[in-house]
């Protein structure tokens, strides 16, 4: 599709639409997702082109110029307006196959001129650069031949050009060279099949084409089919390119007046995530703070304008302030490109380049003498396989660098590419042992083994005409990464509340090695297999459990901590190990001493374990265990049994109804029984109650029922989650905050310091 | 500089770096050459003073001592030997020892070293044991263990065999627990006859070659004064990975960073009052409740075509995620294919790790010489991390360079180019030009030549770093001024113009016609030139409101600019808090959308 500043879609949602053939998809959908794809493309590139959505061969007629039985069974869907989600949700629920008879139709070309008048009559005042009319149909429709040389006086009139979407495409043998391999020969709706009105609307289509003024009118004739492959992806992110210019110097008085583009760089998406409230989706609801405070016990808070900044000298701190900083910083001319000299092109090593940009220099636009002086540097230095080293500031007060100018000739342009090289100081000169070692020399029949590999992985061949080929273009694909934010947010707005897609097949496949590749080197990969041992060498689990992650912790500040908990991916095995909840519990200690808090903490905790052992697999248990051993050791800790004992003894209850023998059998063989009088004064249980707790149940012994296979592998996500943050809480918001009011409700200005009041605990 | 001939050694190196100058504090060190040069000690003072400010730059974290023999008074921590002054103990350098150093050198310095210190009855044995007591009262990790001795007498217990005897046991100690005993001898009238005594005592060289070969005492004291400005960085790996050639068949490598821009180190923020350092808490909180956030209670959305697009935090994440970290091996292509064109970001290096996988190094070395004998490159796509989105990488064959006295230049290895995608790519619309004459080209290969110049990549310093850093020590060390940088990225105008000479001119003459000045700005393309300045502004423009409503119904309100919508707000008794455009827009949308 062409980019206008306006565009007016107009699908056929006619009978004949729906048709297909059987396996195959039907005109109407190829025609929506035609529709899909491009408004996606827009709403997501930003664009500022304005689309209209106009449906024919509706059930209800809905457009201004329905008068007098006129213009019937058209739907004006959406006037001319920047295309939004609004509009993205509605062609996916609300455009629907409708079963207007194809002859009640009116001729599409009629159709298009709706929109226009439609236009003039609401852009008064308004000024369209160019206006393009797409239309989507299947050609079934009635059509009135006196009409079309009215419409294309019309059309050529006030500057509308007009794209057709068939289902297929006008000329068989044009369809036929261009991208013959990735299409399959039987291509749906090909010239056979077609009905009368089909025939003979598709020559109408091509007269009128060829004969509105434009330029090869068949070109803006698609099928569905290649329009969707060719939207497929989003549109590449495109920035306007900026001069940047300035003048070359070589010593102080040549000089030679250029302009720079930046031709490279590392893209980036335009926009950033930003953070908002789970349940009231405002930005504005959070609001992120960042407070300073001495490191001493009462953690002093200090104001924002008391801070100095300092710099580390060996084991001294020096204070800087700003202002002396910006007074004794290095300073320069600015904007500069000046030659420090002359070298060869060898010296600079590949793997050396800087920044993450490339900039083309250009001789200054209209300035033919300096295009001439900058064409003899370019080609002198091309000649003599040189480059220029240069001193190159963007302007004032960006920092200046050092780098090179290669000369760049191609047909129609010359210039010369200027690439940021090292300094001294981000250069590490690291040496590696080196591989001319007997133990690591591989043998000829090695070494040929890899010979066969790079012959049959070659991805640049020779064709029967001498002409190259090149399998895998990486800069031809676009940013995956991109794509599929573009893919999940366009799911998102459209379905929410259901999980994100998968990533689309085609953009898998563009990632992946060619197929032809991947059939070539199957044998040599094999040998290869054969050829060169290679053994993993057994190693200590890599990934940090959350106990050590913790045990660390706890010498950092706490700030600290819910950052890196927050950059941490949560571990689920590691945190199924157990090692989180003790640690955490224990972190708690005399933090628990509160007795109404213990008995909040200890419901939550039930809760949880109740939560976990509703999963009957053994992962579950080991997790319910760990947390029972570490409410056992905590209200040990704390002298308190009662809470422990009472579940406990309800938890042993329920055993047989639940069929959790198995569990309870882990639990005797931990050991975990009631809290008894020897070890916590205020139990009622005594020790030889507490021996025989465990011993008591073992006589009833009953068909255990098969345990359900039923891992919920998101539920516990979610719950093991909430366990992890539970924990996490409790362990950093205790309240030590004396701001709460009475009813307990929290300050604005106490939440700059640490603690939390009980309005939050209540919430979780 | 130093540290750098050890590095080449050990491949894998934790712990800290130590260095002890033990120096000779006897009268013949204090006395002055001929012509006014300075004494023995003040210029083994100004090396001190060298080595302590390069290592706080370059390596904060290393610990380096001072330790004076020979003297009056004694100093050391049990006060178990006489004649030995621990000047500064083990310790990282900071700004108050740089200064104290500084107070011993000159004038000034040699009387109040005769104060402090004074010159009396040599031990060397002392103090080597001395010195060991210093290495072994340290409880952190070492990784290297240096001492330096600075003496210009070679023979410095005058023919005391008992001392000698002694010295050379408590040599031998300290070498047997990994110290390197390095003499740097100074001048002395008559020469310095190393054979004499110190033979025995310093570390045999590294090298079986240079056994004999006696460096000049000034060529190590030059290598020593070398200030280095920069922060020597630890190799480590960013990231172990497995190359995958093809289904299961997995190469461990390391990925190294070899060139990183350098930056100015971070700064640190302290209190005003006390210049203590503090501490930042960041933390998110409801603006309405007051309460804080905790994870899961915040979402992450964008805005796009008038609609917040909500996800969860661990979504954004999973957005990101294609494949697990490593690299996958797409095919080959002739190293003609890869383009200057093709640069992002810096280039990363590869080396197999045998550790992790057995048989790494084999195949590793058999895909680097073949890939450099056939001269192609392998392609890849590369996941750096977890939840990295991959990108294509051209992994070029580096062979080992070795320089003189078998020194690697360039380690045996890939080096991983990062390729643009099609979004990296931009278009432009170059000028077009006509091409100069052969000579006019000619004229200008002549000048090319003249400035020829051989490049290294470690040649240039940059000038921003370097200004920080001797700003930062001035202050730190109460001087009066920074030292002056020398700014060696600055063309050095003169030189070139008299390199060139009539060359320029001849060029121009060539190129630019005789009214042809480069130097002038292009006329001024203003279409406004006419009215009289900027007083007169545009004409306002105004909109009605039925116009606004059309915009606002038509979500073209962004058409507008904001002057303009800001008129509107104004017009329409809309108040808004924020100045932006689409804080602008929502604004009105709010007031007439309804």
């Amino acid at each position: 599709l062409a980019s206008a500043a306006s565009v007016v879609l107009c699908m056929d949602v006619g009978l004949t639409m729906s048709n297909s053939a059987p396996g195959e998809e039907s005109s109407f959908e190829l025609a929506k997702k035609v529709i899909q794809k491009f408004v996606q493309r827009q709403v997501f590139s930003e664009t500022k082109i304005e689309l209209a959505l106009v449906l024919f061969g509706t059930d209800s007629t809905d457009n201004p110029l329905s008068q007098d039985g006129q213009y019937q069974n058209i739907r004006v869907h959406r006037h001319l307006m920047i295309p939004d989600c609004e509009l993205l949700i509605e062609i996916e629920n609300q455009v629907q196959p409708e079963s207007q008879q194809g002859d009640c139709i009116l001729s599409p070309e009629h159709v298009s001129l709706i929109p226009c008048r439609n236009l003039t009559l609401q852009a008064e005042g308004k000024k369209y650069d160019c206006l393009n009319i797409a239309l989507l149909t299947d050609l079934n429709t009635q059509t009135n031949e006196e009409s079309l040389e009215v419409i294309i006086k019309n059309l050529t009139q006030s500057g509308i050009t007009v794209q057709f979407f068939l289902p297929f495409p006008v000329e068989e043998d044009k369809e036929g060279q261009g991208d013959s391999e990735r299409r399959d020969p039987g291509h749906p709706g090909t010239g056979k099949g077609l009905s009368r009105e089909q025939k003979k609307n598709k020559e109408l289509v091509k007269e009128m084409m060829l004969s509105l003024d434009v330029e090869d009118g068949l070109d803006e004739i698609h099928t569905f089919r290649n329009a969707i492959e060719e939207l497929c992806m989003f549109k590449r992110v495109e920035r306007r390119p900026v001069a940047w210019p300035c003048q070359l110097t070589i010593g102080s008085s040549l000089s030679i007046r250029i302009i720079g583009y930046k031709a490279v760089t590392d893209e980036k998406l335009k926009k950033m995530w930003i953070t908002v409230d789970a349940q009231s989706h405002q930005k504005d609801d959070v609001k992120r703070e960042t407070v300073y405070c001495l490191d001493d016990d009462n953690e002093t808070e200090v104001q924002k304008d008391d801070i100095i900044q300092g710099f580390r000298y060996g084991s001294d701190i020096v204070p800087f302030s700003k202002v002396d900083q910006e007074q004794m910083k290095y300073k320069h001319d600015g904007k500069c490109f000046a030659v420090l000299g002359f070298t060869k092109q060898s010296t600079i090593r590949r793997n050396q380049f800087m920044g993450s940009q490339i900039i083309k220099i250009f001789a200054a636009r209209d300035d033919e003498h300096a295009g001439v002086a900058l064409s003899a540097l370019i080609r002198a230095l091309n000649e003599l396989q040189m480059v220029a080293i240069v001193r190159y500031a963007f302007n004032r007060i960006s920092n200046p660098q050092v780098g090179a100018a290669f000369p760049c000739i191609k047909q129609d342009s010359e210039c010369l590419m200027y690439i940021q090289l090292p300094f001294m100081e981000d250069l590490r000169q690291f040496t590696f042992p080196s591989l001319e070692n007997k133990k690591f020399t591989p043998s000829d029949a090695q070494l040929s083994a890899v010979d066969s590999l790079i012959d049959s992985m070659m991805l640049v061949e020779e064709d029967e005409n001498g002409e190259q080929r090149d399998l895998f273009k990486p800069h031809r694909i676009p940013n995956p990464a991109f794509q599929r934010h573009f893919q999940c947010l366009h799911h998102r707005a459209v379905s929410p509340g259901t999980p994100l897609p998968p990533i689309e097949p085609w953009l898998k496949a563009a990632l992946d090695r060619p197929e032809v590749i991947t059939e070539r080197c199957q044998d040599p990969l094999d040998v290869l297999k054969r050829k060169f041992p290679l053994t993993e060498v057994e190693k200590k689990k890599k990934l940090k459990t959350s106990a050590q992650i913790f045990g660390k912790e706890s010498e950092e500040s706490e700030a600290k901590k819910v950052k890196e908990d927050e950059a941490e991916e949560y571990n689920l095995a590691d945190i199924a190990e157990g090692s989180v909840t003790s640690v955490r519990i224990r972190g708690r200690a005399g933090r628990l001493n509160n007795p109404r808090r213990w008995a909040r903490f200890c419901q939550q905790l039930t809760h949880r374990i109740e939560q976990l052992l509703s999963n009957k697999n053994t992962q579950y248990y080991m997790k319910s265990i760990t947390c029972i051993q570490a409410f056992r050791e905590q209200s040990v800790k704390l002298g308190n049994a009662e809470h422990y004992n009472s579940y406990l003894q309800s938890l042993k209850r329920s055993i047989p109804n639940r069929g959790l023998e198995v569990f309870w059998e882990l639990l005797v063989q931990d050991g975990l029984t009631l809290i008894s009088k020897d070890e916590v004064e205020g139990s009622s249980v005594s020790k030889a109650e507490a021996n025989q707790f465990l011993v008591a149940e073992e006589k009833k012994e009953e068909a255990a029922p098969a345990p359900v296979e039923d891992t919920g592998d998101v539920d516990d996500l979610v719950s093991v989650q909430f366990l992890f943050l539970t924990f996490l809480y409790f362990y950093l918001n205790t309240c030590l905050c004396n701001c709460c009011d009475s009813n307990g409700v929290k300050t604005i200005s106490c939440v700059s310091t640490w603690g939390v009041c009980d309005v939050l605990s209540s919430q979780i | 500089m130093l540290a750098c001939s050890i590095d080449t050694k050990n491949y894998k190196i934790t712990g800290r770096d130590s260095l002890v100058f033990l120096v000779d504090a006897s009268k013949e060190m204090f006395i002055k050459g001929e012509d006014g040069e300075p004494s023995n000690f003040d210029m083994t003072m100004q090396v001190v003073r060298t080595v302590y400010t390069s290592k706080i730059i370059s390596s904060d974290r290393d610990l380096v001592a001072l330790v004076f023999y020979g003297t009056e008074q004694s100093k050391n921590p049990r006060n178990s030997f006489k004649h030995v002054y621990v000047y500064h103990d083990l310790n990282e350098p900071g700004a108050k020892r740089v200064q104290e150093v500084d107070a011993l050198r000159g004038e000034k310095g040699a009387k109040l070293a005769a104060e402090t210190i004074g010159s009396g009855e040599t031990s060397l044995g002392d103090a080597l044991w001395c010195c060991a007591n210093l290495y072994s009262d340290i409880k952190l990790r070492l990784s290297h263990k240096r001492l330096m001795i600075f003496t210009c007498r070679d023979e410095p217990h005058g023919g005391d065999s008992v001392k000698d005897r002694q010295a050379r046991t408590k040599a031998s100690d300290l070498k047997e627990t990994g110290v390197v005993i390095d003499l740097m001898h100074l001048m002395k009238p008559g020469g310095f006859n190393i054979s004499l005594f110190f033979c025995d005592i310093v570390s045999p060289p590294e090298d079986e070659s240079e056994m004999g070969l006696q460096l000049q005492p000034s060529d190590k004291l030059e290598d020593l004064q070398k200030r280095v400005r920069a922060k020597e960085l630890k190799k480590r790996t960013l990231a172990r990975l497995n190359l995958c050639l093809g289904e299961g068949i997995n190469v461990a490598v390391g990925i190294y960073a070899t060139a990183v821009a350098a930056r100015k180190p971070g700064s640190i923020k302290l209190y005003r009052e006390t210049n203590e350092p503090v501490r930042s808490k960041t933390r998110t909180f409801h603006t309405q409740t007051g309460s804080l956030l905790l994870p899961s209670e915040i979402k992450k959305a964008q805005y796009y075509g008038g609609k917040e697009i909500v996800m969860e935090r661990d979504e954004v994440d999973a957005i990101k995620k294609f494949d697990d970290p490593g690299l996958f091996l797409i095919g080959f292509k002739p190293m003609e294919k890869l383009k200057l064109l093709h640069h992002i970001r810096p280039a990363v290096f590869l080396y197999p790790e045998e550790d992790e996988v057995k048989g790494s190094s084999c195949l590793f070395s058999a895909l680097l010489k073949k890939c450099s004998e056939r001269n192609v490159f392998a392609l890849c796509r590369f996941i750096s991390r977890r939840n990295y989105p991959p990108r294509f990488v051209a992994l070029l064959p580096q062979n080992e360079e070795l320089g003189e006295g078998k020194v690697q230049i360039t380690p045996p290895g890939f080096n991983v180019i990062y390729l643009p995608f099609a979004d990296d790519l931009r278009t432009l619309d170059p000028p077009q030009f006509p091409s100069a004459s052969q000579t006019q080209v000619d004229k200008m290969k002549e000048i090319v030549s003249k400035l020829r110049f051989k490049y290294r990549s470690e040649g240039f310093e940059n000038p921003v770093i370097q200004q920080h850093f001797r700003n930062l020590e001035a202050l730190a060390l109460d001087m009066m001024a920074p030292e002056e940088i020398e700014d060696l990225i600055m063309p050095k105008v003169d030189q070139i113009d008299q390199r060139l000479g009539p060359l320029v001119q001849e060029f121009k003459d060539l190129v630019y016609p005789a009214y042809y000045n480069p130097e002038s700005k292009p006329a001024a393309k203003r279409k406004t030139a006419d009215t009289g300045g900027g007083a007169e502004k545009k004409p306002k423009v105004e909109l009605t409101e039925d116009e606004l409503k059309a915009h606002v119904q038509n979500g073209t309100l962004a058409k507008l600019t904001v002057p303009v919508l800001k008129d509107a707000c104004k017009q329409f008794g809309v108040r808004t808090t924020g100045t932006k455009k689409q804080e602008l827009i929502d604004a009105l949308i709010a007031r007439l959308g309804s």
